[in-house]
């Protein structure tokens, strides 16, 4: 059977047109797909039922025990984290926010390893942005800053961008301009109009020269700013000027590296600038699938988007001290409950091994590099594959996602909701 | 009076423990002062030893002795408004939140967000500041307002972050971007630093060791003399940041 508008359940783009053919619960072949949709799809590496680590081995256990471990593990911490939630649709991270609040948890999304500053940089100075249909349709400079999507996001420049056509561009690939900015030439850096190389941290400057540039202050400009030459510097400023309609996509060269949020804020703030003389936009290229929507959901629910701290019985933010990585790192949490991501695989070591330390639990589809820490993992069905539910686009859209068939895995909305309710009745409120 | 809190051995030693309640005029009070511990709340004696010396009739003579592991105490001072507080070692993030008087010391290092929005008073750290000394919370268009901050040591990043009054003084280096966003206050860096000053407008900051990587945007403006530790020194003196309407002025020492 070929399922047409398939959602891809990899990357924030949620690109909604594949054709998936299913062959009763197997994926088979999928069209339009780029080589990480196909991996997502095809991939067949799940655990067939829920582990629990008994000495140097694993034993298999029933999901009903499984979920009592889980629920007991978190009943008797004092400082719980549950972290992930990316990976799985909105539904899911809504009950996650609820058992947070029931546990006295602290609760944060993979937002803390990616666009975390970009969203403190929001939360300081705004966000002119836009959706992507903007983009495609409106378009004649766009910029990619510390990004290189022909890797991380193979298909968003040719759906929305340098290859695809819009209803102001019916000739995309001559008629808009390309600049990447990185410290290295990228593959996205080949195929550009103007590739701007800056020296490693050296974002944050070249960004207030263009501020500067922009304000009419061309004098002050000295010869070099980060390894990028005043008249390159002059010449981005001008293109940046010309455009009808600019876009910035910027990544986690910006937010990942020395200056963070400010870097992006310098970002947003030189969009500002720009938009007292033309229309510009600003976004951030979000990678995880459902990023976006964890923090849509964490936001509805305690008014914070990520590393939202209920100790207190109300919800507390602050990044670098509620945030997991600095929570693992300084030893404070004593139980972690990992849902739909991989912190083994993309945490510092020191967070890892405090992981491998406490009692961690993964709620998780597949064998992954958390599975090596976790003493318990329950596998479920996998979002836009056997598991329906709402996601949002990286430019904040949300899309519903569809089951393609009808596996033998329960969702993460059916464990989660599980140990919520057994929570629940421990604390006397069932 | 004298109130000496010794911390008591716990069974999860890295779990923080959460103590806006520790300030002089609770005690003076006799509330029922309780901490969290984790989700957990809990009376001050089962996270403390706790020992009262002499009566007081007002907050400006109760002094607060803290010691044992102190480093993951948060929030003592918070809303501070007389009185005093030393801290024998380490303390937690959040020290002096707010305080509007009194005094706090620390012996050892602060973690960080030391003074955050401070209004009043004078905390002196002896050992090191970490990152955010004198800032403001996560989207605040303020640090820190009034009074001092005295670090002996060295301060990490985004070091009197949006300072808009008071003087923070660093008589060792800070990390990277100290002042930034800055509207108002005083700035003394007595070591290294960089990129300060980033996006400020308003305010002076004085770095009396190497400032590395400063941003494009400052403008030059001539040379100044300034004291610092009884000492004339000459420095360069910077307007900016020009990438906004950057009224501020930046001092940095000349080699």
């Amino acid at each position: 059977m070929k399922v047409e508008d398939v959602v891809c359940p990899f990357c924030g783009c949620l690109c909604d047109d594949l054709v998936v053919e299913v062959e009763g619960t197997r994926v088979v072949s999928v069209e339009n797909g780029c080589t990480l949709a196909n991996e997502k799809f095809l991939g067949d590496n799940r655990l067939t039922s829920p582990i629990r680590r008994a000495g140097g081995a694993w034993q298999q256990v029933s999901y009903e025990e499984a979920i009592e471990e889980t629920a007991a593990i978190l009943l008797d911490a004092d400082r719980p984290l549950l972290y992930g939630w990316s990976g799985t649709h909105g539904e899911a991270q809504s009950i996650g926010v609820h058992l947070g609040e029931l546990l006295g948890a602290l609760i944060d999304n993979t937002s803390t390893v990616c666009h975390g500053p970009s969203i403190m940089a929001i939360q300081e100075v705004g966000h002119p942005g836009c959706t992507l249909g903007q983009v495609k349709n409106r378009a004649d400079v766009v910029v990619y800053w510390g990004t290189n999507p022909i890797d991380a996001h193979p298909r968003h420049m040719s759906r929305y961008t340098t290859f695809a056509d819009g209803f102001f561009l019916t000739d995309a690939f001559l008629e808009r301009k390309v600049i990447v900015v990185d410290v290295r030439k990228s593959e996205s850096a080949n195929i550009a109009d103007e590739f701007v190389k800056i020296e490693p941290g050296g974002d944050y400057a070249v960004l207030a020269a263009l501020r500067a540039i922009v304000r009419g202050k061309r004098s002050l400009i000295p010869s070099f700013v980060s390894g990028v030459s005043r008249e390159q510097l002059f010449r981005v400023a001008d293109t940046l000027l010309g455009a009808k309609f600019g876009a910035i996509f910027f990544g986690l060269g910006l937010t990942m590296s020395r200056g963070r949020y400010k870097n992006v804020r310098n970002a947003i703030e030189l969009t500002a600038e720009l938009n007292r003389h033309t229309k510009w936009t600003i976004s951030p290229m979000r990678g995880h699938w459902n990023v976006y929507g964890s923090n849509e959901v964490f936001t509805w629910i305690s008014g914070y988007p990520y590393a939202v701290d209920f100790a207190r019985g109300i919800a507390f933010y602050n990044p670098g001290e509620t945030t997991s990585v600095d929570v693992l790192r300084r030893g404070e949490c004593d139980a972690c409950l990992v849902v739909a991501s991989d912190p083994g695989a993309h945490f510092p070591r020191a967070c890892a091994e405090h992981l491998a330390r406490i009692p961690t639990v993964q709620i998780d589809p597949h064998v992954n590099a958390t599975t090596h820490l976790a003493r318990l993992q329950i596998p479920v069905a996998v979002t836009g594959i056997d598991a329906e539910g709402t996601a949002y686009r990286m430019d904040g859209v949300p899309i519903r996602t569809r089951k393609l068939f009808t596996g033998r895995y329960p969702s993460d909305t059916d464990v989660l909701m599980k140990i919520y309710d057994r929570v629940k009745e421990e604390k006397g409120h069932g | 009076m004298r109130v000496i809190l010794e911390t008591k051995p716990r069974k999860k030693p890295k779990i923080p423990i959460e103590a806006e309640a520790i300030i002089p005029q609770n005690f003076l009070l006799k509330n029922d002062i309780r901490v969290y511990e984790g989700n957990k709340e809990r009376t001050l004696d089962e996270i403390f030893y706790v020992t009262t010396e002499g009566p007081a009739v007002s907050a400006d003579q109760v002094e607060i002795v803290l010691s044992g592991e102190t480093g993951v105490i948060k929030r003592v001072g918070e809303y501070m408004n007389a009185g005093r507080i030393v801290i024998e070692g380490d303390i937690g993030m959040h020290c002096g939140n707010f305080m509007s008087a009194g005094e706090i010391i620390i012996r050892g290092n602060a973690d960080a967000w030391l003074g955050r929005e401070m209004r009043g008073g004078v905390i002196r750290c002896e050992g090191n500041a970490d990152h955010y000394c004198g800032a403001g919370y996560r989207g605040e268009k303020r640090g820190m307002r009034g009074g001092t901050i005295e670090v002996l040591g060295n301060a990490g990043d985004f070091t009197a972050e949006y300072l808009s009054g008071g003087e923070v003084r660093i008589m060792g280096d800070c990390g990277d971007l100290p002042g930034v966003e800055m509207r108002g206050g005083t700035l003394i860096i007595g070591g290294d630093c960089h990129r300060p000053c980033g996006n400020m407008t308003g305010g002076t900051c004085m770095v009396f060791g190497t400032a590395r990587a400063l941003l494009p945007t400052f403008v030059n403006a001539g040379s100044e003399e300034r004291e610092f530790c009884g000492q004339r020194v000459e420095m360069n003196v910077f307007r900016g940041d020009v990438a906004n309407r950057g009224k501020g002025t930046l001092f940095v020492r000349k080699k």
